[in-house]
């Protein structure tokens, strides 16, 4: 402790260049953490999602596959079944926004039962069910768009040829970890306009014909199971109920139904994780290099340290000390910087819709921090020793 | 001599190497110095001055022959061993002064103390006393560059004595300096050596200074030429 005077000091001596160092390791730590957090996030709200029991069921070969509304029914007359419900994507597009956000044609009665980490006012949830037409929206969704109760929600059909005029019953909240941008409306709603539009169209065209094809497809379904317990055997149960009918499906767990999303975009993550190595050794160029000048610059002074006495062990102390700290500020600005920042700002809602909610994992902040201390402590280890092993007579000579 | 003997080279000499060359720079060197004796050593550039104070001061090792320092022979302790023993025994003045920039004068002071296991009002207690001693008690606050040349080499000598060694080395502790500067630093040196009895070498280029000495040792190609000594100014210590 009673160097630390002289350590802050030189780590002060030279504000320029301790400055850009600090910056450079801030900034490039900011965005690895940007990078690794979307990872981390995603694998931990869908590890989260493990504790809710919920296994999803989709057409085994995926969502351009049907999945019949009748087998809701069968699927909720199994044993180990708490509640299911359609969970069927619709992507419309509100007003000019170019990016959809999430909505979902669901079953109200069990929606909130089987999703039952969200909250929403009783008495918007009674509104919500009597009224087939309306939804139910995110809290953020509606902060991001000044949307309240009572408003409508008009939403031009995109992947499917029918608009649907929404109107909000209630808005629903949870954790920062679940997503609270997407929309619920009423299933039956959605497949009654498609089968209005088959029906207006009379196969007339092409258009209409698909609206036909379309209906009474459930998407996917969401099944909240009794227990833990039950749902593998309930999973393979319900594939093996489907194996021989025109509709196969595969059933999973959400955590791994979520995971498959994430699989979806290959080999990014490890790309990404190539990349933040990549990044880790320049900034080790760059701390070091910094170090190294202020050594070169240090010669003299640091032979006068050891000629009045100060050992290699103290002089290696020191300086790595001196370096730790010009990283450790870097990353502490860079990964706990971006982690307050995130948690502070709604990063989601600049993100245009394609992410639903951002924030920085605890456990990537710190790992930023401690890959920062790293840096400090290899980028100052070359010039600390050679520092340290300097010859005193040397040093002394430059300037006597 | 009559004194105790402070400094004994016995058939010290040093070579360095370059590359595959042997450059002899002190040979065969015999000397004695009593204890509270303020020596003076001159001669030409090359003569070996600097690195005879270097073998002294334990910052170098002989190539052969003993340097004994105080009792101890410098050459049987290792490493670690003689960069403590320095900071224990040797006070360090330069000519370019050679203090910590982004230091202020007590923290420049204070330094070799940090190596001591002394509390931090008995570190304040010391510093000051020094500073007071080279009549700087009313700058401890400055850093180097808010101070004279003259100032600054007060405050190295400050950190030289803070922590009461009993040999001080000064390779041209008044290069750097104008003559009134100069003048004040050197009667410092003689009232360090006087009043306190320090063992004091100083390595110069200038007679005048060399005059403060109570003997003067001339150098030239690593041998010792002259060596005068100024009865009236060796301290009667026995």
């Amino acid at each position: 402790m009673k160097y630390f005077t002289y350590i802050l000091r030189n780590v002060r001596r030279n504000p320029i260049r301790s400055m850009l160092t600090i910056a450079s390791m801030s900034i490039s730590l900011f965005l690895m953490m940007i990078l690794l957090s979307f990872f981390a996030m995603n694998d931990e709200s869908t590890s989260a999602a493990r504790i809710y029991n919920r296994i999803v069921v989709m057409n085994a070969n995926g969502f351009a596959g049907m999945l019949p509304i009748s087998d809701l029914a069968q699927i909720r007359e199994m044993d180990g079944v708490l509640a299911a419900t359609p969970f069927s994507w619709y992507g419309g597009k509100y007003k000019d926004e170019q990016m959809p956000f999430a909505q979902f044609g669901i079953d109200a009665d069990t929606i909130f039962t089987i999703l039952d980490e969200y909250t929403v006012p009783k008495d918007q949830l009674e509104d919500f069910k009597k009224n087939k037409d309306g939804c139910i929206i995110g809290r953020k969704l509606a902060e991001d768009r000044n949307l309240k109760v009572g408003d409508p929600l008009p939403l031009k059909g995109d992947l499917f040829p029918v608009d649907l005029d929404l109107s909000i019953r209630g808005i629903y909240d949870g954790d920062i970890n679940r997503d609270l941008r997407m929309c619920f409306f009423h299933w039956e709603y959605f497949d009654e306009a498609l089968k209005r539009t088959a029906m207006a169209g009379a196969s007339s065209t092409s258009l209409a014909g698909d609206s036909g094809r379309r209906s009474g497809n459930a998407g996917t379904i969401f099944v909240k199971c009794k227990s833990a317990d039950v749902m593998a055997p309930l999973s393979s149960k319900i594939d093996d109920h489907f194996r021989n009918s025109d509709n196969p499906t595969r059933t999973q767990t959400e955590e791994a139904f979520g995971k498959m999303f994430v699989e979806m975009m290959g080999d990014l993550k490890n790309t990404i994780y190539w990349i933040g190595g990549a990044v880790v050794i320049s900034l080790l160029f760059v701390a070091g290099n910094a170090m190294a000048m202020a050594m070169r610059e240090r010669t003299t002074e640091v032979a006068v340290l050891k000629a009045i006495g100060f050992g290699k062990p103290l002089v290696l102390f020191l300086i790595l000390a001196e370096a730790v700290i010009v990283a450790g500020l870097g990353g502490v600005l860079g990964s706990l910087g971006c982690k307050a920042l995130c948690d502070f700002v709604d990063v989601a809602r600049y993100s245009g819709g394609f992410l639903p909610f951002f924030y920085v994992p605890w456990n990537i902040a710190l790992t930023g921090l401690a890959v920062s201390f790293f840096i400090g402590l290899a980028s100052g280890l070359a010039p600390a020793l050679l520092a340290a092993n300097s010859s005193v007579i040397n040093g002394l000579r430059k300037v006597v | 001599m009559s004194q105790t003997a402070s400094i004994e080279l016995q058939g010290v000499d040093k070579e360095y190497r370059r590359d595959d060359f042997k450059i002899p720079v002190l040979t065969g060197l015999d000397l004695t110095v009593a204890e509270g004796e303020f020596l003076a050593l001159m001669g030409p550039s090359g003569s070996g001055k600097t690195t005879l104070l270097n073998l002294i001061a334990g910052l170098d090792r002989s190539t052969r022959g003993k340097v004994i320092v105080h009792g101890q022979d410098l050459g049987d302790l290792s490493e670690a061993e003689i960069t403590r023993w320095r900071a224990h025994n040797v006070g360090f003045i330069f000519q370019t002064y050679n203090l910590i920039p982004v230091l202020t004068a007590f923290e420049n002071v204070e330094l070799p103390l940090l190596l001591t296991s002394l509390s931090k009002r008995k570190r304040r207690d010391n510093v000051m006393t020094a500073l007071k001693v080279v009549g700087l008690k009313d700058r401890e606050h400055h850093y180097p560059r808010q101070l004279s040349g003259g100032q600054e080499q007060r405050v190295a000598i400050a950190r030289a004595i803070v922590t009461d060694p009993y040999l001080l080395v000064a390779d041209e502790p008044t290069g750097d300096l104008d003559r009134t500067s100069a003048g004040e630093i050197l009667d410092l040196l003689e009232q360090l050596n006087q009043e306190f009895q320090k063992t004091i070498l100083m390595v110069t280029h200038d007679p005048l200074a060399a005059e403060r000495a109570s003997r003067t040792l001339h150098l030239d190609k690593g041998q010792l030429v002259d060596d005068k000594v100024r009865e009236a100014r060796v301290p009667a210590a026995s």
